[in-house]
């Protein structure tokens, strides 16, 4: 399944981004106590899990704010979004019926 | 090192009152000592801050936190701005809804309550009539509903015979994994009754005797602060003193505490400070102050920051001892009490003194069992 047919993933809202320094920043569930480091990049993407962007967009966003971006940065992407919804730390809003 | 965006937890003096007098007790006669309490409406809305500012710990303490009664109204306004919290508690005033609602918030990391003895006898010499019972009615309730009790053990004059005592009552008789101790210090009310100290004597006693308790059971019992951190400490200190090392990690500097790097505190009345025992050092006003501006850029905090620097060979108090290229200074809060001054060597836990004074280490084979790895 390629990027253009995901549906708009969004961030959990109870999830904290806390940004530290050198746009590096950690993940805070504040109901597990659990915390995922993410890289700038990890960042980037983060800020636009907001219900607007498909995985297409972000990956036109990541190729025009990056430098050196690999080929196989839809695949990277996919697995992280992935990584995400797997952890609750994101999902995808319900369609109505 | 450097400096994190915004604190990552804050120590909260909620209350300023408390049900108890402990004559050892850091708080009272402190310069957190304030007389008076915010209104719960201002913890809220500074509660909404902290969750601007991504603060992800809270640490409540006070006085006993239990004495607000509107306790449960302040942990939901820390669940609902996504933070966790802990509590410090004496315990007596811990019902079994209390603990059942602490459960039912899936945000509370636990509440500490002190223990300090393993009977009324000696917990009671220094905390008044009836409160072991009372805690450890406290402590059951918590048990009952999940809630993690990491029990603080506080040793002075009256209980540092009873220490063996302490380990069965905790480890065994109760089961809980693990209690971590301090000791009585030159701070708050501890000032004025200073005869709940531990002696030089007493204070070698206590040492030898954690060291032989924590490898008995097992590592089981920690410290950040107190006789068993200090045996620790020193027996790593001497060692590397007859080894003729170069230097400990921080050594010959004032680098014994990192606290500045990732919290703050605020004091009963709404006063933001470094730490709940460096209260008298003002830096703000919550809801009148930008917490974030405060903590990058308040000068008091820069300089703390910068404490590390200070170098302890350029101190009279330092003076031709050997131990400087392994030795921090320790806390700057007790050179405070102590001396009136932070930015100095805690004379409270300088080992050349100690040892001066009459003080012996514990054998160093206690430190080389499986319980007693730093």
């Amino acid at each position: 399944m390629g990027v253009a047919e995901k549906d708009k993933p969004i961030a959990n809202p109870l999830i904290v981004l806390r940004e530290e320094f050198d746009d590096w920043a950690i993940l805070f569930d504040p109901d597990t106590g659990n915390a995922v480091g993410l890289n700038p990049v990890g960042v980037f993407i983060w800020k636009l899990l907001d219900g607007s962007h498909t995985a297409e967009d972000i990956l036109k966003k990541l190729r025009e704010s990056c430098r050196n971006v690999p080929e196989e940065v839809e695949d990277h992407l996919q697995d992280f979004i992935q990584s995400l919804v797997e952890r609750g730390l994101a999902g995808y809003e319900a369609k109505k019926a | 090192m450097k400096l994190m965006s915004s604190p990552q937890s804050l120590d909260l003096d909620i209350t300023n009152r408390c049900n108890l007098r402990c004559r050892y007790c850091s708080h009272f006669t402190s310069a957190g000592d304030v007389g008076q309490d915010l209104a719960k409406e201002e913890w809220l809305q500074f509660f909404e801050e902290l969750n601007r500012c991504t603060v992800m710990n809270l640490c409540i303490s006070g006085g006993e936190p239990f004495y607000r009664q509107d306790l449960p109204e302040l942990m939901e306004g820390i669940v609902k701005n996504r933070m966790r919290f802990t509590i410090l508690s004496n315990g007596t005033l811990i019902t079994n809804e209390m603990a059942a609602f602490l459960a039912s918030t899936h945000r509370c990391d636990g509440v500490q309550v002190s223990i300090d003895g393993s009977n009324p006898v000696t917990h009671d010499a220094f905390r008044g009539e009836g409160s072991f019972s009372r805690a450890m009615e406290g402590i059951e309730h918590l048990r009952r509903h999940r809630v993690s009790v990491p029990v603080r053990v506080t040793i002075h004059r009256e209980n540092v015979h009873d220490l063996e005592g302490v380990a069965r009552l905790l480890l065994e008789d109760l089961g809980l994994p693990s209690f971590c101790t301090n000791s009585a210090s030159f701070m708050g009310l501890c000032r004025r009754n200073a005869e709940v100290q531990l002696s030089v004597s007493e204070r070698s006693l206590a040492m030898e005797s954690l060291l032989n308790l924590s490898k008995k059971y097992n590592g089981r019992i920690s410290a950040m602060a107190g006789p068993l951190a200090e045996a620790r400490n020193w027996l790593m200190m001497e060692r590397a003193r007859r080894e003729r090392r170069e230097s400990l990690p921080g050594g010959g500097y004032l680098t014994g505490c990192g606290g500045p790097m990732s919290k703050m505190a605020v004091r009963a009345e709404g006063v933001v400070v470094p730490c709940t025992q460096l209260n008298h050092m003002e830096l703000g006003r919550i809801n009148e102050d930008d917490l974030i501006e405060v903590w990058q850029n308040h000068p008091q905090l820069k300089r703390l920051r910068e404490r590390g620097t200070i170098a302890l060979c350029d101190f009279d108090f330092c003076t031709d001892c050997d131990y400087i290229p392994y030795c921090t200074g320790s806390c700057p809060a007790l050179a405070y009490t102590i001396l009136g001054k932070e930015n100095h060597p805690s004379p409270d836990a300088c080992l050349k003194r100690f040892l001066e004074e009459g003080g012996r280490l514990p054998d160093e084979s206690l430190m080389n069992s499986s319980g007693n790895r730093h």
